[in-house]
């Protein structure tokens, strides 16, 4: 039997907020998504040697994907969200991808899995090669695509530019490299 | 259609430099989550939002345009990256749901 050659559609779309929260005993950083109506800013709670706080809500969505031709389902619960990389003064593998790929019209977006203290969701591959797959089903290929790659290629967090399609700060317009770091 | 006939015919004025395309419909969203979710490949997406991350979000469901209604000033770094990317924007000193009515009166694709 012939390999399915997937044709994805988006499903389970819910809307809602990705919160982030810092620990205000070790400093790590942990991120959620939630579908409460209005999440609490500087909302605080324990866990273990942990003092959450949310610092940061981002209005977002959640979904998965489903072949309409042989109705596999993929969960993408574990997505964060897609981040556009402007570049980096940082020597970043993401940044080196991007330059490649911009010059075959290939728009570079990186996959972030949720984190908790401290340590990147894993996203596997496969996963993210079905969001690249998914998004270029949508879009006309003849004038450009879009290459997605994990967040694991990026080198430093902590000097990263990027910005995540998300519907938070839409009215700041400060310059980027005077923007506070995203971690 | 395509958006030079909309430039035409409605008197949209364009900011980034683009290649010109068929448009196919019209998403009206303020949010880029939405526009995530629903926009259409070759849509124009009318909206207030003039924040430089609505070109990420553009390109990545490859919409047609962006129109940016009521007029509203649009920045330069905003337009900057929509023209490295091949997304028109375009700005419209209509309020939004005035350019509906127009956009749909033109009838070829309003669904």
């Amino acid at each position: 039997m012939a390999e399915c050659l997937h044709q994805w559609t988006m499903t389970n779309v819910q809307f809602g907020f990705v919160v982030f929260e810092k620990c205000f005993h070790c400093n790590s950083l942990g991120t959620y998504f939630t579908g409460e109506d209005t999440p609490i800013l500087g909302d605080k709670y324990r866990e273990g040697d942990c003092y959450w706080s949310r610092v940061e809500n981002a209005q977002s969505i959640r979904f998965d994907l489903e072949c309409s031709l042989c109705g596999r389902l993929e969960k993408f619960d574990d997505l964060m969200g897609l981040m556009h990389c402007p570049g980096c003064p940082a020597d970043c593998e993401v940044d080196a991808i991007r330059k490649k790929c911009e010059a075959e019209r290939t728009w570079i977006l990186v996959a972030f899995g949720f984190i908790y203290k401290d340590k990147r969701g894993p996203l596997p591959q496969a996963k993210v090669d079905i969001l690249t797959d998914y998004f270029n089903q949508r879009r006309d290929t003849s004038r450009s695509r879009i290459k997605i790659v994990s967040f694991d290629l990026i080198k430093d967090l902590s000097v990263c530019r990027g910005d995540f399609i998300h519907d938070v700060g839409m009215l700041s317009q400060e310059p980027l490299m005077e923007r506070k770091p995203l971690f | 259609m395509t958006t030079k006939d909309l430039i035409d015919k409605i008197g949209l004025r364009p900011l980034s430099t683009f290649e010109h395309r068929e448009v196919n419909g019209v998403f009206v969203s303020d949010m880029l989550s939405d526009v995530m979710a629903g926009a259409k490949s070759g849509n124009l997406w009318l909206t207030v939002q003039t924040h430089k991350s609505i070109v990420p979000a553009a390109n990545l469901v490859d919409v047609a345009a962006v129109i940016v209604t009521g007029g509203k000033e649009v920045p330069q770094e905003t337009i900057d990256i929509a023209s490295k990317y091949n997304i028109a924007i375009m700005v419209s000193d209509l309020p939004t749901f005035e350019l509906v009515g127009k956009l749909y009166a033109l009838g070829s694709f309003a669904k």
